[in-house]
């Protein structure tokens, strides 16, 4: 008997609204920053890592695999990356599902998954998630860029009541509103994929809790073109973080010379 | 006995097939068109078992009608063929398999090729510059070897499928009146009076 | 379990199951019953009603086995089979004529035979192939047509009715149906007949002819046929037609039956003898029959 009412997880309030999601949504507000900017040519994609510390055991993230240290910025499918705000634990299998989604289309139609289509396929789930009886909502707010033939470089946002948009330039997670009124400022229509690079460090370094960047505390990705025109997709690591820092005149300046030197 | 055929040319695919429908000896129409429009790029030529190859050619419509509307946009000729390949395939290994042979035109409008699909009953899919089914191909394949032109225009392409047509006439004992004659190229689709 | 819990759990077969179909198809599996409704489609949800099979491994070759009389002429159930039948539409409507012979293998079952099946004032049937399947069908056509006039206060177009019954006689595939039909009536668009087979062949078309006379059928018939045919002369080449194939057919002959659908819905013009024709004709005046019409008529040219 007891299932008939704890069974009903997310249920209308009388006033009309949906506690569950926006209790979903409040967590996603807390978590670490990530941003997406769509250049012309290419689409930049930065996460703020929240777990850190000295006795983290990084060495994985700085060699091996496809880049990244696997907290928030992911490759979903050779065309798209998604950078994750929220849950990690809730993340992981969405992501999951979305490669499942992304290796069943090619399966299927042989070729890679347009983007929207992708996105899609995510938020039918999440919004399942919102309706059926006995579960709670997944707490993850996704950015996705991506490239198809159809629409060309694409920005898309989708959070945890299962809604998506495309945007230029865009953030979720802590501070995403000084964030956003920064890209705003900033944002130009014709920007290209390095002025896009800067713009996204420049806002991340101004939003981000701490005073300082660096590798670990920041992931990056991008996507552009390679010669044969295919999408390519390129996710960050560590000491490629580092060394665009000090491109971009971001770095740390002083101490953990070791970081630098790699 | 089905006949079609089908060939590319600079930036366009010409798919041709028979108009009669026969049971046994007797001839049951003369105006059959056995070319369906799947999308505003894609042409589907279909012959084989009766029954079997509207029903499997309307069941394809619909199904990429459906993805059209979905998403807005229809699915690349690449895409669609890999995924009626699928279909296909699917259908071998049920109960009761569909027994049809296809041919694919279509334009792809993001990279502005014309591309043509030969299929098979069995699933086999393969990219071909031209194609044909039924008897017809026992005559069409050697002559189109030696005539095709890929950068033919259509004119040429339509002299082309007259020499593979007439041929068929000259040589086959049955062979069929006449044909519909449907061409894809950037516009879209469109029907051709030979 | 939570069935939707269940959906998307990583362990136990459902989720084995699962993974298969989502590699395999890419349709969702969301069906209607999971939203707690078939939106008052529940009767529409499920095909015709399906029958009980032979409990042997391939039900279809068993009953091929006792029903084939051309590969085995001693099997023991003999399905009725010769006929000719016809339909052709011209500016007046269409005309349907059919014969009345009922053959199991070579014995003459019936002479008296209704191979027209008057499914609705407005629609016909003609029967070819198997009797009992064209009957059983057609007639469950027929409820299915009025169940559409219930449903949406306006009468089936031929156009649906005879695709009704393709995608009926579709599903059965390879199970041993046999029909040739013609589906046969006067709709928004005027008159009009579809061929239906059971291979699943539809065909739209002004003018056709079923059954193992079918072929005699056509020589009268195309020769004679224009659209601007009067109801007589039209009439008069549906009823010659079927008595060319009744005399030159072995499996086709005995009557004639004769119906014309106009826009107030069918008439049954009446039943002729094949016999009576050829002597005789229908105005008792002038025979169909060869030696009747070339009566003292010769080729013989001796010189004068």
């Amino acid at each position: 008997m007891a299932r008939r009412y704890d069974s009903r997880t997310t249920i209308f309030s009388p006033e009309g609204r949906l506690y569950q999601i926006e209790y979903a949504m409040e967590a996603i507000s807390h978590a670490g920053t990530v941003l997406g900017v769509l250049a012309k040519d290419g689409v930049v994609l930065a996460a703020e890592k929240k777990v850190t510390g000295k006795l983290l055991d990084m060495s994985g993230a700085k060699e091996g695999g496809y880049g990244g240290s696997g907290e928030k910025i992911f490759l979903l499918n050779s065309n798209v990356i998604s950078g994750v705000a929220g849950l990690t634990a809730d993340a992981n299998s969405l992501v999951n599902y979305a490669r499942q989604a992304a290796q069943g289309h090619l399966f299927n139609y042989n070729e890679d998954i347009p983007v929207e289509l992708l996105v899609q396929r995510l938020c039918d789930l999440k919004q399942g998630y919102t309706q059926y009886g006995g579960l709670r909502p997944f707490g993850v707010s996704i950015l996705y860029a991506g490239y198809d033939p159809h629409y060309q470089f694409q920005l898309y946002h989708s959070d945890p009541s299962g809604n998506y948009s495309g945007w230029k330039a865009t953030c979720i997670g802590a501070n995403n509103g000084t964030a956003q009124s920064l890209l705003k400022q900033e944002y130009k229509d014709d920007i290209g994929i390095d002025e896009a690079v800067g713009l996204v460090l420049r806002t991340m370094s101004k939003t981000m809790d701490s005073t300082t960047l660096g590798s670990e505390k920041l992931e990056f990705a991008t996507l552009t073109l390679d010669a044969e025109k295919r999408p390519k997709a390129k996710i960050y690591k560590p000491a490629e973080i580092d060394a665009l820092l000090v491109k971009h005149d971001l770095a740390k300046k002083d101490e953990d010379t070791e970081m630098r030197a790699a | 006995m089905d006949i079609s055929f089908a060939l590319t040319g600079k930036g366009y695919v010409i798919v041709a097939a028979d108009t009669t429908a026969a049971r046994s000896i007797v001839k049951m129409k003369s105006d059959e068109d056995k070319i369906k429009v799947l999308s505003p790029h894609l042409l589907m030529a279909f012959s084989g078992e009766p029954g079997d190859t509207v029903n499997f050619a309307e069941y394809v419509e619909r199904n990429l009608r459906l993805y059209h509307i979905r998403h807005t946009y229809a699915l690349r000729p690449a895409s669609a063929a890999s995924w009626i390949r699928r279909s296909l395939a699917e259908s071998l290994r049920s109960r009761s398999p569909y027994a049809v042979n296809l041919l694919l035109g279509g334009y792809d409008t993001a990279t502005h090729t014309p591309e043509l699909y030969w299929v098979d009953y069995m699933g086999t899919l393969t990219s071909v510059p031209f194609g044909a089914h039924g008897y017809g191909s026992y005559f069409a394949l050697s002559l189109l070897d030696r005539y095709h032109d890929p950068e033919a225009n259509l004119e040429e392409g339509l002299a082309t499928l007259r020499r593979c047509i007439d041929e068929v006439s000259k040589r086959l004992v049955v062979s069929p009146g006449k044909y519909k004659v449907k061409v894809v190229d950037k516009d879209g689709v469109r029907e051709i009076e030979l | 379990m939570n069935s939707f819990a269940d959906r998307f759990a990583t362990t136990g077969t459902a989720a084995e199951l699962r993974r298969i179909k989502e590699y395999v198809a890419d349709d969702e599996d969301v069906s209607d019953s999971m939203w707690g409704s078939e939106a008052g489609f529940g009767t529409m949800a499920h095909g015709a009603p399906d029958f009980m099979v032979p409990s042997v491994p391939d039900p279809a070759a068993f009953l091929r086995l006792h029903t084939d009389d051309h590969a085995d002429p001693s099997c023991r159930i003999k399905i009725k089979h010769g006929t000719t039948t016809l339909a052709f539409r011209y500016k007046g409507g269409v005309i349907v004529a059919v014969d009345s012979r009922a053959t199991a293998g070579s014995y003459v079952a019936s002479g008296t035979v209704k191979k027209v099946i008057e499914i609705n004032p407005y629609l016909l049937g003609t029967m070819a192939g198997g009797a009992a399947d064209c009957q059983y069908w057609e007639t469950y056509l027929g409820m299915q047509c009025r169940l559409h006039e219930l449903r949406n206060h306006e009468r089936i177009s031929v156009a649906a009715a005879s695709k009704y019954l393709s995608n009926l006689v579709y599903s059965y595939k390879g199970m041993g149906l046999s029909m040739g039909t013609m589906i046969c009536g006067w709709d928004k668009t005027g008159p009009a007949i579809f061929y239906v087979d059971s291979d699943g062949t539809r065909l739209k078309g002004d003018l056709f002819s079923v059954g193992s006379g079918s072929t005699f059928a056509y020589g009268v018939l195309d020769q004679g046929y224009h659209w601007d045919l009067t109801d007589e002369e039209a009439q008069e080449l549906g009823r010659r037609s079927i008595y060319a194939a009744g005399h030159r057919d072995a499996f086709s002959g005995n009557t004639i039956n004769l119906y014309h659908v106009k826009e107030q819905g069918w008439q049954f013009i009446g039943n002729y003898d094949v016999s009576e024709m050829h002597y005789n004709g229908p105005t008792g005046t002038q025979g169909y029959g060869y030696s009747v019409r070339v009566e003292g008529r010769s080729s013989a040219n001796p010189p004068v």
